[in-house]
């Protein structure tokens, strides 16, 4: 799976994902989607505390309000129902929409941040909205130049 | 069956649905061709309509509720679970709202199921929020579809009530006709309503119940929130607009990959600026193992932080033991969150509570990232160890100094006082002084470590042992993979790992040095003299060491002090080698293990006979010579009389059976300063463990520490050095063991024990002004 979106066999420099860090659902607050501020401490040698804690916290926000129950919500239900679900046909409910712009604010980050730091976000999405998967990548050519918990490196090498 | 084994098409699970869409769609349609031509003539045109849009409104939630995703999770990737199966607990605690909520390990999806998600059996799916299985739309009722299911409740319910209300009136109205098609087929529905009405009707208030309160079937049914707080409800109307109004959550199965332009990766990387976050780890370090330290991972050392801030806070030298308890306790818990992983490897599926998670009920999924490093924690606790070990197992030179102990990581969790450097010398690790100074300069160790410290110069004091015995190496071969874990237990601290890596010994002496206490010895390893012995004992009886007694500091500064002493001695006894003198050891050996059975309370061995009267006989060397103190934990196998009888004998007996069992055979040999020796004693240390064996739970296994000179040299001097000894030791309730070694020479000894074993006894004074004696 990993393949799927990193062209890394394009790549001069070989790169492997050495490790993935998982930032976890917060639930303190329910079941909302929310994701740990906290900042992994493996990533620590990667990327700026900030970075990706403004990460983090904009999706959260974005989620907060994909999720939020106000008048468009209600209105989009009365609508389906009067329309017996046949409006989910042709419509794209606002929580969908909201994924999208999630889906892309994500794309963007990875591509301006985490990238170039070798790191790269999953989309929770894909996740089950459970985790933030970070892929943290190595670069082959120096191995051992970013030193992060080799747990999974081995799941990694099963794929 | 065209389909896989693993999903067989079973008719029979489409039965109930098929039997609920029959009878649904088949009684409203022979209702509208029957009965509502006639309603509409008569009453209005309304009346089909609206039992229309009724039955529209069945048929879609019904459809909804059939089809819908219920909001399955996709199980998760081999990734994810690589931290979570093995090292991981079954349940997770997470707090929600302030209340404790359990998350279960799922087996099948291999993730930690999100609180109110649960495994549906039928659908091997886990689903958020999950309801129950429903048979009649052959689906899970989960978070997407709950809405839809109750809204088909609902109509369904307003449905069956109109139809057989409309029913009625045809019938009554078509009393005389009964026979005719129309009312029989009209009876007919009437009846089909009438019948299921209960069952429906009863569901429907059954959920309309639920949606107020805010619970899902499963959480009612499984009663979760019976006597408690339900934390996920948002009050009554907030319940009944979260189910009506909320937004449809998205589906997480069957998510298209989503083609978005590939990301690409190259390095170079961009890396923080990193100079900041190391300097934590520099602080606590003297300096000198600055790469070590960055080596492992920062919750190690945070953890040694913590403790090392803990034990800053207590005065240098606690008087009491009480406070040296509490720092054990602290470690012990620490030490058994740290360590849980190490002794439960199986799957949380296996159902293995580990008490690490357990007893820390904060958000414990928080650590996916926590759990990742502490693989980490252990890999480079180990590898660190295997450093430290490197130093201690092969460094032949009996170098007091040990410049080397200095980079032992359990720098980082001495900075033990100034004031503690008689008790602990091993503060930086090794029994040099001039190292305790220069450590003394670095700040407070932490006083926690008093056990890694103490450890340490038994290190130090016995690396010249080592490459001479076997049983040192031995202690080096005991622990590439358990010696993190032994040292992690016997330090009772997390961080600490690495310090116990350092010196095979260390953990051992820790123990030691812990199990003060009879009744708790579970270190039973018998105090061989030799640090070696000793910390082959203990690295043995570590995992055994949970419980750790407390150690008092007094005991504890005497016996690093004899630790100390010892170091002196051995150099002493290296010149004294060359004396005759074999049977001396054997026939310590002997009176030992007779001795520690009195000892290790009361098993009542022979050595009794052997040391018949010596707790009445002071002067005597008899059974229990002077210099053994029952103390459990002396080091050094102190010598006392009197009121310690039974101790006494152990101590003075155990100290050479023991060596000998914790093949400390390189101590029996020193001890004896024979070279004769060395072959006999392996020898009888085996056939002395069995021995001993019940005695350790009872006697605090240091009596086996007693080296086997000691004995010898007690049992010379115990008339000398049992009036002053014993009221030293008598002060000792845990049996602090002081070496006396004293430069008896003749003498006493070899009454009781062998007479044929006399040796010259030396008289050693130590630093805290116990005497070890040392028989030449």
């Amino acid at each position: 799976m990993s393949t799927e979106f990193h062209n890394l066999q394009e790549l001069r420099h070989s790169v492997s994902v050495a490790t993935k860090v998982f930032i976890q659902r917060d639930y303190s607050q329910g079941t909302t989607c929310r994701f740990q501020t906290k900042f992994p401490s493996e990533l620590d040698s990667r990327i700026e505390r900030t970075l990706l804690e403004d990460t983090v916290k904009t999706l959260n926000s974005y989620y907060a309000e994909a999720e939020k129950m106000g008048g468009q919500s209600y209105m989009e239900g009365c609508l389906a129902c009067a329309t017996a679900y046949l409006i989910f046909l042709c419509m794209e409910t606002r929580y969908e929409k909201m994924l999208k712009k999630i889906s892309g604010y994500i794309q963007e980050q990875n591509e301006k941040i985490y990238a170039p730091r070798g790191l790269l976000l999953t989309d929770p999405i894909e996740r089950g909205m459970r985790v933030i998967e970070v892929s943290v990548f190595e670069d082959r050519g120096s191995s051992g130049s970013s030193h992060s918990s080799s747990v999974s490196s081995g799941g990694i090498s099963q794929r | 069956m065209p389909n896989s084994v693993g999903k067989r098409f079973k008719p029979t699970k489409y039965i109930p649905v098929s039997t609920a869409a029959t009878f649904l769609v088949g009684s409203t349609t022979l209702f509208f061709v029957f009965t509502c031509p006639w309603l509409t003539n008569t009453i209005s045109p309304a009346v089909p309509l609206y039992n229309g849009v009724v039955f529209l409104f069945v048929l879609a939630n019904f459809s909804m509720a059939t089809f819908m995703d219920p909001g399955v999770f996709p199980k998760a990737d081999e990734d994810e679970d690589k931290d979570d199966d093995f090292r991981a607990p079954l349940y997770k605690n997470v707090e929600i709202k302030g209340i404790q909520v359990r998350m279960k390990w799922c087996a099948t999806c291999h993730f930690y199921r999100p609180p109110r998600c649960s495994h549906c059996s039928v659908c091997d799916n886990c689903v958020e929020d999950f309801d129950h299985h429903c048979p009649w739309v052959n689906n899970c009722i989960g978070r997407r579809n709950y809405r839809y299911f109750f809204l088909f409740l609902l109509s369904l319910s307003i449905h069956m009530v109109g139809v057989f209300s409309f029913g009625l009136l045809f019938v009554l109205h078509h009393m005389e006709q009964l026979g005719t098609l129309h009312t029989t087929v009209t009876l007919v529905v009437m009846c089909i309503a009438g019948l299921f009405f209960i069952p429906v009707m009863g569901l429907t208030g059954f959920h309309m119940v639920l949606v107020a309160r805010g619970r899902t079937t499963n959480e009612q049914v499984t009663g979760k929130f019976r006597g408690g707080v339900n934390p996920f409800t948002r009050g009554c109307c907030g319940n009944i607009k979260y189910v009506l109004c909320a937004p449809l959550a998205p589906r997480y199965n069957g998510v298209d990959p989503r083609k978005k332009p590939p990301v690409s990766i190259q390095p170079p990387f961009i890396r923080p600026d990193l100079s900041d976050r190391q300097i934590s780890i520099k602080v606590s370090n003297n300096g000198i193992h600055t790469s070590i330290l960055q080596s492992k991972s920062k919750i190690s050392l945070d953890g040694l932080a913590v403790d090392d801030k803990g034990l800053d806070t207590q005065p240098p030298l606690p008087p009491k033991a009480e406070r040296y308890n509490q720092l054990k306790s602290q470690l012990t818990s620490s030490q058994d969150s740290s360590l849980s992983g190490k002794t439960h490897p199986s799957t949380p599926a296996m159902y293995k509570y580990r008490p690490s998670f357990g007893t820390i009920p904060k958000v414990h999924y928080h650590a996916a990232g926590e759990k990742i490093v502490m693989p980490d924690d252990h890999r480079k606790a180990s590898a660190i160890l295997e450093e430290g070990r490197c130093h201690v197992d092969y460094r032949s030179e009996p170098n007091l100094d040990l410049p080397d102990y200095r980079n032992a990581p359990l720098h980082r969790s001495f900075q033990s006082s100034p004031l503690q450097l008689d008790s602990y010398p091993i503060n930086s690790s090794s029994l040099n002084l001039k190292q305790a100074h220069q450590r003394r300069d670095k700040g407070q160790l932490p006083v926690l470590q008093p056990e890694t410290v103490t450890s340490t110069p038994y290190k130090s004091v016995f690396s010249p042992l080592s490459n001479r015995n076997s049983s040192l190496s031995y202690d080096s071969l005991l622990n590439p993979s358990i010696s993190p874990a032994t040292a992690a237990e016997c330090m009772a601290h997390p961080g600490m790992p690495s310090m116990g890596s350092h010196s095979p010994y260390l953990p051992t002496k820790m123990c030691h040095v812990r199990g003060p206490e009879p009744q708790i010895q579970k270190q039973q390893v018998p105090p061989s003299f030799s640090p070696v012995g000793m910390g082959m004992s203990r690295g043995r009886q570590s995992p055994q060491d949970r419980d750790l007694s407390p150690v008092r500091y007094d005991n504890l500064s005497k016996t690093i002090m004899a630790s100390i002493q010892e170091r002196k001695e051995m150099e002493e006894r290296e010149k004294l080698q060359h004396h005759g003198g074999c049977s001396q050891a054997q026939s310590y050996a002997q009176a030992q293990d007779s001795g520690m059975f009195d000892s290790s309370g009361g098993y009542g061995l022979p050595p009794s006979a052997c040391y018949p009267d010596s707790p009445r006989d002071p002067s005597s060397r008899g059974p229990t010579p002077p210099a053994y103190r029952g103390s459990r934990d002396n080091l050094m196998g102190v010598v006392s009389y009197g009121p310690r009888t039974p101790v006494l004998r152990s101590s003075g007996g155990s100290s050479l059976a023991r060596a000998p069992r914790t093949s400390s055979s390189s101590l029996h040999t020193d001890s004896s300063m024979q070279g004769g020796r060395v072959p006999e004693t392996p020898c009888r240390s085996p056939p002395h463990q069995p021995h001993h064996s019940p005695a350790k739970p009872q006697s605090p296994s240091y009596t086996h520490k007693k080296l086997s000179f000691i004995h010898a040299l007690e049992r010379t001097d115990s008339p000398r050095l049992g009036g002053p000894r014993e009221a030293m030791m008598q002060s000792k309730v845990n049996g602090q063991t002081d070496c006396h070694l004293g430069p008896n020479s003749s003498s006493a000894q070899g009454t009781t024990l062998s007479p044929s074993r006399h040796s010259n006894v030396k008289k050693v004074t130590g630093v805290g002004g116990t005497t070890y004696e040392i028989s030449v």
